[in-house]
């Protein structure tokens, strides 16, 4: 293995952690705000690859789809929110965490009931089908595309959370949502916006992955896991943490898979265990337990 | 009075004979074939194409024995324990003649209680090769190629293709044991040409470490043993993504379902079989494949996949079998089993000698577009050779390992 292998399997990771950062941040923000443990991020995800063939389906290009098809998500998540995720505010976090488990199976088994169990290949968009050279290797260039976008994205949010006055609202809940409310910020209201917002970016990961990872009912569970991984390890509802945890697993399993692929999952299950039993609140955590 | 009440007995008297007698004397009674398959989840267009080749093989058939043919189908989940289950169900309460379907999972399972089952198991859809080698048992046959007879096949490959045989080959699969299996062949037929091998996880989706790997090790062939499915779709599409297809050959090594070739459409013109258990374009040179072929489409509107051809091929074995017994009785159906020939969809068809694996070709070659697409498919494997049995298979089942009881 030469040094060239190294960096394109780097390479690899930066350009998957990027994506991954897309999946994270959405339930980072979701737990940091209202403590929901959200399974159904993953199936969120899923809904973003449907959303896409259906607006794909109405003669919209890609790209028009990208951005039209997680929008319809979003409703759908907040009515979610409403329906299931509200009313259970007040109870302990387990509630949620099997209540989203629950929503998790019904969306999969809707996207089986009506697509049937079947997987979807979405053709690269025409403009960035092809292959630049880096390294010495052809790279595809819909991936260096993708991962620009998820970053675009993620600074984005970001930016919204640091500098504006809703992102203030959510960083007082975050910080000690008591307080906050008694303050008059309106926690409810926010979470409900939250996790429609959270939805939408799970959507338009899906949406964006879809001519990478391709589309079928359970593509959510392995992203799910990717994304858990990083927001424990980042530490709980930290988005700068969430970002290096999203990096950390991504380049793990890219590096991993290339030199000792058997060994690569176990590899990154063992490290998050490390660090969390050093640092139980996740590398950047900021002394909550979850 | 006593009119109306001698009609009125005597109206009373003919229904209730007629509702007694009804199934007996208005139709005969049905000889029960079981079928056990996957029948959900992201894999269950295997289960469905085995059941479509069953069902069309059945329609060709028409009365058996004089009576009508009766499917049960249940579902495996390809679960050992489930189908322990559902075959003990089929036997005991639906009391079925003979159980059909399974993959390696559920038959090496039902290998273990076959004597208790009592019931002639046909597998069509299992490479592990002891199940008809060292683990085989008197009452499961199969009709679909083992792995070890795949490995011949791609020695013969190696030989007539010098493009391949000169290649450099990494076996990229995923992380369970048929892979290993796969990979060892590989290297022990292409010797000094294998240049290395890759187990991805389970629940791998980013194939891009992957790719690097092969990238770096120089292979111009890879074989693929993926699970097949939605991770060799995602697979197939990143190494066309990456430009990895336009550097290296993609091998099958038992080709790929029809379902699975329509999904990948173009991108299937990548990927070459070495040892498919069907190809519906054996037609061309077999009538009885392209019989098959005709009335599955009418049937089920569709192209007749890999696992439809074998399934079918299997049911048509035991039909032959039960008419040759000229009844059910398990015993006598296994001794007809032994020594019937049938014209199958995948050619004619018997059973080694001795032994419980059937003499069946492995088919290989390109999968290419068709000028004219038929029977709705538009992609599909070429059979450039029909690679017989003789030369895969040792032959007698004793030679092979098997000791029958």
């Amino acid at each position: 293995m030469d040094i060239n292998f190294l960096l394109a399997n780097t390479l690899n990771g930066v350009v998957y952690g990027a994506f991954l950062l897309l999946t994270s941040l959405g339930l980072s923000l979701v737990f940091g705000l209202g403590r929901v443990v959200n399974f159904a991020h993953g199936a969120l995800y899923a809904l973003g690859g449907y959303a896409l063939i259906v607006v794909m389906q109405q003669s919209a290009g890609y790209w028009l789809a990208l951005v039209l098809g997680p929008l319809l998500v979003v409703p759908l998540a907040i009515a979610i929110e409403r329906a299931a995720i509200h009313p259970l505010r007040s109870r302990p976090e387990i509630y949620t965490l099997l209540v989203t488990f629950g929503i998790t199976f019904m969306i999969i088994g809707a996207l089986e009931y009506i697509w049937g169990t079947g997987t979807t290949l979405v053709e690269v968009p025409s403009p960035f089908a092809g292959t630049v050279t880096i390294l010495g290797n052809p790279y595809p260039v819909y991936r260096l595309v993708a991962a620009g976008l998820s970053l675009l994205v993620s600074a984005t949010v970001f930016a919204f959370i640091q500098f504006s006055a809703i992102g203030l609202q959510i960083r007082a809940v975050t910080d000690d949502a008591g307080m906050a409310e008694a303050i008059g910020v309106n926690t409810k209201w926010l979470l409900t916006a939250v996790f429609g917002a959270a939805a939408g970016l799970a959507a338009f990961a899906g949406a964006l992955g879809a001519p990478i990872f391709a589309i079928h009912p359970d593509m959510g569970s392995g992203i799910l896991i990717d994304s858990f991984l990083a927001v424990i390890l980042g530490g709980l509802g930290n988005l700068p943490g969430t970002a290096v945890g999203a990096l950390f697993v991504a380049l793990t399993k890219s590096i991993g898979g290339g030199y000792v692929a058997e060994w690569s999952l176990a590899i990154l299950f063992v490290v998050v265990a490390i660090a969390l039993i050093f640092r139980p609140t996740g590398l950047f955590g900021r002394g909550r337990v979850a | 009075m006593e009119a109306p009440r001698f009609a009125k007995l005597t109206l009373v008297t003919l229904l209730a004979a007629t509702v007694y007698a009804g199934p007996a004397a208005g139709q005969a009674e049905s000889i029960k074939i079981g079928v056990l398959t996957l029948r959900s989840g992201p894999m269950s267009p295997i289960g469905d194409d085995i059941i479509a080749g069953i069902e069309t093989a059945t329609r060709m058939q028409g009365p058996l024995l004089g009576k009508p043919v009766e499917l049960i189908v249940e579902e495996s989940q390809w679960n050992a324990q489930l189908a322990v289950t559902k075959a003990t169900k089929l036997v005991q309460q639906n009391k079925v003649a003979a159980i059909l379907g399974t993959s390696t999972v559920e038959a090496l399972a039902l290998v273990a209680v076959a004597d208790r089952l009592r019931v002639p198991i046909v597998t069509s859809n299992s490479g592990g090769a002891a199940l008809t080698r060292q683990n085989c048992s008197k009452w499961v046959f199969r009709t679909n190629a083992e792995d070890l007879m795949s490995a011949a096949a791609l020695k013969q490959v190696l030989a007539e293709k010098p493009k391949l045989g000169s290649a450099k080959w990494f076996t990229l699969g995923h992380d369970y044991p048929y892979s290993r299996l796969v990979a060892k062949t590989v290297q022990g037929v292409t010797g000094g040409n294998y240049v290395g091998e890759a187990f991805a996880p389970l629940d791998t989706t980013d194939w891009s470490p992957f790719i690097a790997r092969v990238r770096s090790a120089g292979a111009t062939a890879i074989m693929m043993s993926i699970t097949l499915g939605t991770p060799l779709l995602q697979f197939v599409q990143q190494a066309n993504e990456f430009g990895l297809t336009k550097e290296a050959q993609l091998v099958a090594p038992i080709g790929l379902p029809d379902w699975l070739v329509a999904k990948l459409g173009p991108l299937s013109t990548n990927i070459i079989s070495t040892g498919s258990w069907a190809a519906w374009r054996y037609e061309e040179k077999n009538p009885a494949t392209k019989q098959f072929n005709e009335v599955f489409y009418k049937q089920h509107g569709r192209v007749a996949g890999m696992q439809s051809l074998q399934s079918a091929s299997a049911t048509m074995m035991v039909y032959r079998a039960i008419e040759k017994a000229g009844s059910t009785d398990p015993q006598a159906v296994v001794r007809a089993l032994e020594t019937i020939q049938v014209a199958t969809p995948v050619g004619p068809l018997k059973f080694q000698p001795g032994g419980r694996q059937a003499m069946v070709p492995l088919f290989l070659g390109p999968y290419e577009e068709l000028k004219i697409p038929r029977y709705g498919a538009r992609y599909a494997q070429l059979v450039e050779i029909a690679f017989p049995a003789s030369k895969s298979l040792p032959p007698t089942g004793s030679d092979a390992g098997c000791k029958l009881k």
